[in-house]
């Protein structure tokens, strides 16, 4: 065989790689964003397009899904919902990172006895699961009579070992002379944290917000047992009750309801994508 | 003096220290304790020993949960680890704009909050309308009834499972495969080795470390699944599993156990058997470990 | 300015000690470097003077007063760390004024003050500016100009110039000097590098092992050395130091044998020889030793390799016994190994007793 025909076989298979590549790629990509866009096909339909009426591959009444969406804005519990998930999620983040990042920041940087043993217990609870927590919890918060509140949603979620891992993992990268300088500039305990390592630690800190705004928009289990009222249903369970067997809601319009939920995490994804992924990518790496 | 020096310390731990006290130990030790305890919240709790876990170890419900759990995770966990890497490498072999844009299609799924994606898929297996049979359709296949034949359910649910974590798992392992140095490939391309053959030399080793938290990661989440299926049966705290208990999943049945039948008391028996169970799983992963890690 | 003593101070990280009695005396205005091989205490001695250390026994006087239960902002020290440590996301002005502010001072105060401070150092152009925009000298001078801001009595700098390439060093040399001498300020410096030492102080002091070797002016150092650590951690290239026996000593003489291992001896002038000590180390410079003719004073020895530096060449070779030798040399070209003798000059020997402790001779 000649080098000629070696190259030009090299060449062909390389040729099918990126074909299949390409076709593959594609491939995925449709079936991981088609249920989203369909979604989004049915709620943006001339009313009156029957449901059964598929493959929805693009939308083609945007008047009729701004009605929808107003419908549901205007004559159903979604916007009440909307209002407490967005409350349950910053208070969280709130909370989370400014308990997180005062712990972190003496784990990560100073000394004192009990350290050791109170950051172990911390990262221990890394490994135990919620399941054996999650019904003992909710007595707690029940004697506390917390059940149906905000406070209950958001405060037994504050203490989260995996926020404070996160931001004792970039704390720790903290240089020890910048503090050792702030100190000698007369700044107190506080003063270092507030001034030097809280600013410095702003980018972990915004991975740890958006991390934390994912997961509390799409938390099901803790305000299904612990929010059960009407009053303050999360958007999770409003969801859930437009799309239950009985719900009498036309599918366009649960699939209002569907997309309304999607769009603050969506546009979140949108602006903060290198943030998120980076943040899985850390939390990943470092486990 | 040397307290005194420590107080500023202890002073900004506090509020952490307080509240992961309270809402973290203080819930697993009473759990532990209400573990032997008769008790619905509203009378006394009476102490039965180890009842509770008899109950739950004997009831017929847990048998199922059990078996359905361990057909799901001996599927799911490699299928989905398996798809992520597949996608990761797929991704990594594109580069600038595409592997960019490819990245953020394939990761789109974890965007949604689980309780939707459940919901969304509810609608693509509906039958007959739903666009899966749709599909099926076009090939001259009949309507399937996914989530109501017991016989699919369980697959239906792995599908969304893999189609919701596969993004995730796929992020981190890119990560993985960004810190593999080009050099390793080049060697083993010039030791004449095929493209199959560096992912099963060099990739896959050196994402060794990776894959184990992956894997150890998916292991113990797909124990606890919870959102995914009690929405695709549209459960509630009365009624959940779906048709003949198809998709009865442990945390499912202690949340019924808890919240329908109000018996705490065993539900949280179960919640110590279910974290018994990730403890011996996790441990096991680690001595695999240990043991493939050459001193 | 300020006096600044330090009293019997130790220090020891659990069981490790890292300083032990040390006895110092700076006065006002003095430029004094420490300088010491690496983990020696240098930086451990700086941080407890600063109080970001506590010492374990001793005290700290600044001015008289004692200072060791003083927070470390409040000692009057100011200190310039190796890797700047500035706030990288404050601006140069901000970070100069940041202890200032955490004073409390009024903000036309500290613009005033960080004003004045970037006129000595030549950074106003640079005020606005963050750390990350700044060139490696001037975010030197940035740190330089926090701690002048502070008005200090005591400026402390902590190997402050390694992070520098050579040529910028020499620059912040000589910016030093002349800040030094501006501000005529008591400043403490810390290096591992003796030319830098040499080049810096006023005094220096020599620490190793936690304990201080010698404390004088640079060239009473290298000429008068208290002890073989000294004579060989001051001066480069550095000192040659060849084993000795003694074969006899008068009042005003001593002689030794086997120098270097070779069977050549040497009568040397020394009022009043130990005559007890019968092995002694013989330190002699490269630039006190000759390359000359074989003859009964001079000691044999095989050159390797030589350093042609152009205005000197440093010639390494070995004893008959195997110590190294290094020999300057004025003129000539290496024409590889050869075998020649090498005599030394007189008054360039030091003589050392076997556990380092310097041999003097009797002054009157």
């Amino acid at each position: 065989m000649s080098s000629v025909t070696v190259n030009q076989a090299i060449v062909a298979e390389l040729y099918t790689w990126r074909f299949l590549k390409w076709v593959l790629a594609i491939c995925v990509a449709v079936v991981a964003v088609f249920p989203i866009w369909w979604m989004f096909n049915v709620v943006f339909a001339d009313p009156g397009t029957p449901v059964s009426i598929n493959p929805r591959l693009y939308p083609t009444s945007l008047s009729s899904g701004l009605s929808k969406i107003q419908i549901i804005l205007m004559e159903t519990p979604y916007l009440r919902a909307y209002f407490v998930t967005i409350g349950y999620a910053l208070l969280t983040i709130l909370g989370m990172l400014l308990i997180g990042s005062m712990a972190a920041f003496e784990f990560a940087l100073f000394d004192f006895p009990g350290k050791r043993l109170l950051f172990g217990l911390v990262m221990l609870s890394l490994m135990v699961p919620t399941v054996v927590t999650i019904i003992p919890t909710y007595l707690l918060v029940a004697e506390l009579g917390w059940l149906n509140t905000m406070q209950g949603l958001v405060v037994p979620g504050l203490a989260s070992a995996f926020g404070l891992f996160l931001l004792v993992q970039f704390m720790r990268t903290l240089p020890r002379e910048m503090i050792e300088a702030a100190r000698l500039d007369g700044a107190s305990h506080f003063k270092i944290y507030w001034y030097i390592a809280l600013p410095l630690s702003r980018n972990a800190m915004v991975t740890l917000a958006i991390l934390t705004f994912m997961k509390t928009w799409g938390n099901f289990a803790w305000p299904l047992i612990v929010a059960p009222k009407p009053e303050i249903y999360t958007v999770g369970q409003v969801v859930g009750l437009f799309n239950a067997p009985f719900s009498h809601q036309t599918v366009d319009v649960v699939m209002t309801a569907n997309l309304l939920a999607v769009l603050p995490p969506l546009l979140f994804f949108l602006i903060f994508q290198r943030k998120i992924v980076e943040g899985i990518a850390m939390s990943g790496s470092k486990g | 003096m040397n307290a005194r020096r420590h107080l500023p310390h202890y002073a900004m731990v506090l509020p952490f220290a307080l509240l992961f006290a309270a809402f973290f130990l203080y819930p697993i030790i009473s759990g532990f304790y209400y573990s032997f305890h008769d008790w619905n919240a509203a009378t006394e709790a009476r102490f039965i020993g180890l009842a509770n876990y008899e109950a739950v170890l004997k009831s017929r419900d847990f048998a199922r949960a059990m078996t359905n759990l361990g057909i799901y995770i001996a599927i799911t966990v490699p299928l989905g680890i398996a798809v992520a890497l597949a996608l990761a490498l797929l991704v990594d072999s594109f580069t600038g704009f595409w592997a960019n844009f490819f990245r953020s299609a394939f990761f789109l799924p974890v965007v949604l909050p689980a309780f939707l994606a459940a919901t969304i898929w509810r609608w693509m297996y509906a039958p007959n309308f739903g666009l899966v049979n749709m599909v099926l359709g076009w090939f001259g296949m009949p309507s399937v009834n996914f989530l109501n034949d017991t016989g699919t359910m369980l697959y239906a649910l792995i599908a969304v499972d893999v189609w919701v974590s596969a993004g995730f798992n796929m992020v981190i392992l890119l990560a993985g495969l960004k810190n593999i140095p080009q050099d390793l490939y080049e060697a083993a391309r010039l030791d004449g080795a095929s493209r199959l053959q560096q992912v099963r030399y060099v990739t896959i080793p050196m994402l060794a470390p990776i894959l184990f938290f992956v894997v150890t990661y998916g292991f113990i989440s797909a124990l606890q699944v919870f959102d995914v299926p009690w929405l695709l049966t549209g459960s509630s705290f009365t009624a959940y599993g779906g048709r003949r208990n198809a998709l009865l999943f442990p945390v499912m049945d202690m949340m019924g156990r808890a919240f329908g039948a109000v018996r705490f008391g065993e539900a949280t028996a179960y919640g110590f058997i279910l974290t018994f169970v990730i403890i011996l799983f996790t441990a096991v992963m680690f001595g695999l470990r240990a043991w493939r890690t050459p001193k | 300015m300020a006096e600044l003593e330090i009293k019997s101070v130790s220090k020891s990280f659990g069981s490790v000690g890292v300083l032990s009695d040390i006895n110092l005396k700076i006065a006002s205005g003095e430029f004094v470097v420490f300088v010491g091989p690496s983990g020696c205490g240098k930086s451990t001695l700086l941080r407890t003077i600063t109080g970001l250390e506590t010492e374990t026994a001793g005290d700290i006087f600044i001015d008289g007063k004692r200072v060791n239960d003083v927070d470390p902002a409040k000692r009057g020290t100011a200190m310039v760390f190796q890797s700047y440590a500035l706030y990288p996301h404050m601006t140069v002005a901000e970070n100069m004024g940041f202890g200032l502010k955490m004073a409390g001072e009024p903000k036309a105060i500290i613009r005033d003050k960080v004003g004045q401070a970037a006129a000595i150092l030549r950074l106003e152009k640079l005020l606005e500016r963050r750390p990350g925009q700044l060139s490696g000298g001037q975010k030197q001078r940035v740190a330089i100009g926090r701690a002048i801001v502070r008005n200090p009595k005591v400026f402390l700098f902590d190997e402050p110039l390694s992070n520098l390439d050579a040529e910028l060093r020499v620059q912040m040399r000589a910016e030093l000097i002349d800040l030094h001498r501006r501000l005529n300020a008591t400043m403490i410096y810390v290096t591992h590098d003796q030319v830098e030492a040499m080049t810096l102080a006023d005094r220096i002091v020599v620490l190793n092992g936690g304990i201080v070797q010698q404390f004088g002016r640079p060239l009473d150092l290298y000429d008068d050395p208290d002890n073989r650590f000294v004579a060989g951690f001051i001066g480069s290239p550095k000192m040659n130091f060849l084993d000795a026996v003694v074969l006899e000593s008068g009042p005003d003489h001593v002689t030794l044998g086997k120098i270097g291992g070779s069977d050549r001896s040497l009568r040397l002038p020394f009022r009043s020889f130990d005559p007890s000590i019968k092995q002694v180390v013989l330190g002699i410079r490269p630039e006190h030793a000759r390359l000359g003719e074989s003859g009964a004073d001079s000691v044999p020895v095989i050159i390797n390799f030589a350093e042609e530096l152009g205005d000197v060449t440093y010639l390494h070779g070995k004893t008959p016994g195997g110590s190294p030798m290094i020999i300057r040399s004025d003129k000539g070209r290496f024409g590889g190994q050869t075998d020649c003798h090498v005599a030394f000059d007189p008054g360039g020997i030091r003589l050392f007793d076997n556990d380092g402790r310097r041999l003097r001779a009797d002054r009157n």
